[in-house]
């Protein structure tokens, strides 16, 4: 499926509703209380019961960031104390002994990726202490292909820094950008300059870093197509292997740091189009490959191979050419999906520390998913990673009447067919150029949690540009 | 939105109830009785009382080593473990019991059970509450001769894991013994859905759990079976059966 997406503006702004991004399925505004440490316990020791027991993926989050960038809706505390971050650490190594000891020692980790807030928030040599005490409690894989990674806030590190990671251990890195329009950089709180950018890719470069990903906004107050055409000019130009072009969702009664940004200087539904039409065509031009939602990556990338391939997946942190694995959360707020279970740590930092101190997992909310959950879950990956559902395949491995099972998914889906954004075949449900970009109105067909009174409620979610 | 209708991925795990008159459709023991012309009826009038048992859930004990026995029990829809626990407090797993198959026969000839029995999954039983089964197996010969086939194939399992097979052969021969198992109840024997956790079956086989998991990903790599999560499917079951045969011949 490796076809430029279409962008066709009078269906884009037909199906701009707001809707998940798919992250999961079922989505956390489905996790409840009533998921908690036992139930977490018990998904661990189920998991652990599988003939051949899913690898294991960590994610570890640093939710510490030095100055708010006006348009994050991330989890994340602002302060300019370094020494709050050991106090996080002596919570964090806590929870990675009782978290650690859920697991049969023989569950390879094949990932392990930092995200935030700005885990550079933290030195090399924490972040080395951090990783040396995963290794001691996890069995890391020997395998090529284990990755180490880490989001970089270019503006708050060295490259003598990225050498000390690369020895750690640390193989990819994704760099926020956002645009380097210095209007638009006003606008968000965030000055960051094209220098420091390149200088911390060619450390990760010259350190041996297997991939760098640059993540770019569009829709963000001030910007124009002029400026965005440069910025991903210079983007193309430092050749990421990877980049994200995210869509900014202003949702400022959600998202606290997005009062800040003055509604007037959002660029208008139809200039904001504009903006995506403008990043698929430099970066398409630039010669990198469309990997789904908003996703590109060089044709060499392991994303791009994988994609070829069909063996591209989807978590919590995004795209992943790692298989299915159990995803376990580690930090405040994170989310972990072990067996049939998602959950959630405490999104405060108080009650994730609480927990902790009390020597309790921090587990605050989560699901136990249903067969029938696990059924979307599955159809939904497919059709965000695949681009196509395999109506027989499915049959078979869930033991279902395709047409029966689907009725009204395949109902709410018929729209969208007559609109041309998927084909239906025989045997399979193909998602077409057309309907690449609006992959998540294909899927929220699916999602049974959605009733068609969505599109009045209040958005949740952000919209689907 | 309406509650949507899954069905079950395993056909195993439906059990089709008899009633008063009817025996279960998966009832180890209503061939023998039938042949004989004795009906639920029937057996009502010798004082052998059956008794429907369940749903049992996950981890819930259908008896404990050292209870007084007073019944057997088939197991009609599920999976029972049963295990017994050494002086050191180590679980040694003694077999898994399907649906169809009997449990506590190995307590026939004592006051209690030597083992201990618990439901892997949701499970139901039929408990056969008699204290002279001797006596009953004597008015039914068919009874009897049931029990002895019943007896010696739980013997013959035992057999199993007391040879000095590799890894590969027990495993192996796990695998096909209960796909046959399966397909003498006539499900598909090409399809397994294991509820026991790999623990379990690494100690019933006296196998480290890792290496379970080891030798069945060679046995995927090299093209003879296919695993997800709980679900094996055999792909090559000839090349399976013919590293069981030594294990399962004994």
């Amino acid at each position: 499926m490796a076809t430029v997406p279409i962008l066709d503006a009078d269906l884009l702004q037909r199906y701009d509703r707001p809707g998940p991004r798919y992250t999961s399925y079922p989505t956390a505004p489905q996790f409840t209380a009533g998921f908690g440490e036992a139930e977490l316990r018990a998904a661990a020791l189920a998991s652990n019961g599988d003939p051949i027991p899913r690898r294991l993926s960590l994610y570890v989050h640093v939710p510490f960031c030095l100055s708010p960038c006006f348009y994050c809706g991330c989890n994340r505390i602002i302060t300019r104390d370094l020494g709050r971050a050991e106090t996080y650490l002596a919570r964090l190594y806590r929870e990675i002994d009782l978290t650690a000891a859920l697991f049969d020692r023989d569950r390879e980790v094949i990932q392990l990726h930092f995200g935030g807030g700005t885990p550079n928030f933290l030195g090399p040599t924490q972040l080395r202490e951090i990783v040396d005490t995963l290794r001691r409690q996890f069995h890391f894989s020997d395998n090529a292909d284990r990755d180490i990674s880490i989001e970089l806030d270019p503006r708050f590190i060295e490259p003598a820094a990225i050498a000390e990671l690369a020895q750690i251990g640390f193989n990819r890195a994704s760099l926020g950008v956002q645009d380097f329009d210095p209007a638009v950089q006003a606008a968000v709180n965030r000055i960051q300059s094209i220098e420091q950018t390149v200088a911390v890719i060619d450390a990760c470069r010259a350190s041996g870093f297997r991939s760098v990903n640059v993540d770019l906004i569009y829709g963000l107050p001030k910007q124009s197509a002029e400026g965005f055409a440069r910025t991903l000019n210079t983007v193309a130009e430092m050749r990421p292997d990877r980049v994200a072009v995210y869509s900014y969702a202003h949702l400022p009664d959600l998202f606290k740091a997005q009062k800040q940004i003055e509604a007037a200087d959002l660029p208008t539904a139809e200039a904001k189009l504009r903006l995506l039409q403008i990043a698929i065509e430099q970066l398409t031009v630039a010669g990198y490959v469309y990997i789904g939602m908003d996703h590109f990556a060089l044709p060499d990338d392991e994303l791009a191979r994988a994609q070829a391939r069909g063996s591209l997946h989807r978590n919590f942190m995004g795209y992943t050419t790692h298989a299915d694995s159990d995803l376990v959360g580690l930090g405040v707020s994170a989310i972990s999906h072990i067996g049939d279970s998602f959950s959630q740590n405490a999104r405060d930092l108080a009650g994730w520390q609480g927990a902790l101190d009390d020597g309790r997992l921090p587990v605050f909310r989560g699901m136990r998913l249903s067969d029938d959950d696990q059924l979307r879950a599955d159809l939904i990956q497919r059709l965000m990673c695949q681009g196509e559902v395999p109506v027989h395949a499915l049959e078979r491995r869930y033991g279902i009447d395709f047409k029966l099972h689907f009725a009204e998914s395949l109902h709410r889906l018929r729209p969208l067919a007559a609109d041309g954004l998927v084909r239906m075949e025989a045997d399979r449900i193909v998602v077409t150029s057309r309907g690449r970009l609006l992959v998540r109105n294909i899927a929220m067909c699916f999602d049974r949690y959605l009733d068609p009174a969505t599109a009045s409620a209040p958005p949740r979610f952000s919209r689907a540009i | 939105m309406s509650e949507p209708t899954l069905a079950p991925t395993d056909p195993r795990v439906a059990a089709d109830d008899g009633d008063e008159r009817h025996f279960c459709s998966t009832c180890a023991f209503s061939q023998a009785c039938l042949s004989q012309g004795m009906d639920k009826g029937a057996l009502l009038d010798l004082h052998m009382l059956v008794e429907h048992v369940g749903p049992l859930h996950a981890g819930e004990c259908v008896f404990r080593a050292g209870d007084r026995f007073e019944a057997i029990a088939a197991v009609r829809a599920g999976t029972v473990k049963t295990f017994t626990i050494d002086r050191e407090g180590r679980e040694h797993v003694l077999g898994f019991h399907l649906a169809g198959e009997v449990i506590g026969l190995n307590a026939i000839d004592g006051e209690s059970y030597p083992c201990s029995a618990v439901a892997v999954d949701t499970v139901m039983l039929c408990r056969f509450s008699f204290p002279k089964i001797s006596v009953l197996a004597a008015r039914v010969p068919g009874l009897q001769q049931q029990l002895f086939r019943l007896l010696s194939r739980d013997i013959g399992r035992a057999a199993l894991l007391a040879g000095d097979w590799t890894a590969d052969e027990r495993l192996a021969a796990f695998l096909v013994g209960l796909s046959r198992r399966l397909a003498a109840r006539g499900f598909s024997p090409d399809r397994l859905q294991l509820s026991m956790a790999r623990t379990d079956i690494a100690n019933y086989l006296r196998l480290a759990p890792e290496t379970v998991s080891r030798v069945l990903k060679r046995f995927q790599d090299e093209g003879v079976l296919r695993v997800d999560r709980r679900a094996i499917e055999l792909v090559d079951r000839s090349r399976l059966e013919a590293l069981a045969s030594p294990a399962l011949r004994e």
